[in-house]
């Protein structure tokens, strides 16, 4: 894994601001925003490490920043969200796979 | 005139998206006159409202409300002062306060929109953490934001309805039948 640094502090605390805030807002909203905040939280973060990334990360990070918004619109589409979420795990997953010693292997 | 003013209801939609461009004070200043207006149970008028336009408080705001996706030049907070609750003899329990939180949203978002401006409502965001940022008076509690600005062009679309409705699905006519 890259050890570069890719958030500040007020970032970093900024992201902890919002999963903070979520986890107490989630408990007096339906279960189905709990990934929506999830995502939220992915579009925010994806936004911060964007600029410091390196490339192993950079189209996955700014794929999560154009795509989430749109994933949002169709949470009323179960099957449709579960496979775009699906497909997120999966571009997740060949991330960590460029930024790990398997570096190579095909995912 | 009443068509004027059911044309503006239909076409009033929610906006999550919104451009840098300010807003002028009057416009504010309409909106919240207009809200003035709003019914309230007991014409108690527990409502308060916190204009927020400072863009360091407003972007703070952004970061404790998970469903505040709107970049907003203004914020507008309605709250409920429960001083004035309790001055009435009113149960802290009662909800009409909370009905009055509607009423306002809904006259200020149809407000907005008379004048050309966008609006959004946002009630996904954390009441303590508000509290802090705004140094809130004790005795009110955040309950809404009411977001106005402009329209982003390419506007990030509305969450799908769950199935399409008409107002005949959602009203009954007289007394139910007997099961």
């Amino acid at each position: 894994m890259s050890e570069n640094w890719v958030l500040t502090e007020a970032e970093a605390v900024e992201l902890l601001a919002l999963l903070i805030t979520s986890a107490r807002i989630q408990m007096d909203e339906p279960a189905h925003y709990g990934p929506l905040r999830l995502l939220t939280a992915t579009e925010r973060l994806s936004a911060m490490m964007l600029e410091r990334s390196s490339d192993k990360s950079k189209a996955f990070l700014q794929d999560n920043i154009e795509r989430i918004p749109e994933m949002h619109m169709a949470m009323s589409d179960v099957e449709t969200y579960k496979s775009a979420l699906d497909q997120l795990c999966r571009e997740v997953a060949g991330c960590l796979l460029r930024h790990s010693e398997l570096e190579g292997a095909s995912p | 005139m009443s068509e004027h003013v059911l044309n503006n209801i239909k076409t009033r939609r929610v906006v999550r998206q919104m451009t840098d461009e300010a807003v002028a004070r009057e416009q504010v200043e309409t909106i919240l006159e207009a809200a003035r207006w709003a019914p309230t149970g007991g014409n108690l008028r527990p409502i308060r409202y916190v204009v927020v336009e400072d863009p360091g408080t407003r972007r703070l705001i952004r970061l404790v409300a998970p469903g505040m996706f709107q970049k907003a030049p203004v914020l507008i907070l309605i709250c409920i002062d429960w001083a004035i609750i309790e001055q009435h003899r009113m149960t802290l329990s009662d909800r009409t306060s909370l009905i009055d939180v509607g009423t306002a949203a809904q006259t200020m978002m149809l407000a907005a929109h008379a004048i050309g401006l966008a609006s959004g409502p946002v009630t996904s965001f954390s009441k303590e953490a508000i509290k802090v940022i705004l140094n809130l008076p004790g005795s009110y509690s955040p309950e809404m934001f009411i977001c106005i600005g402009h329209k982003a062009e390419g506007t990030r679309a509305g969450m799908r309805a769950w199935k399409k409705i008409t107002w005949r699905d959602l009203s009954h006519w007289e007394r139910f039948e007997d099961k």
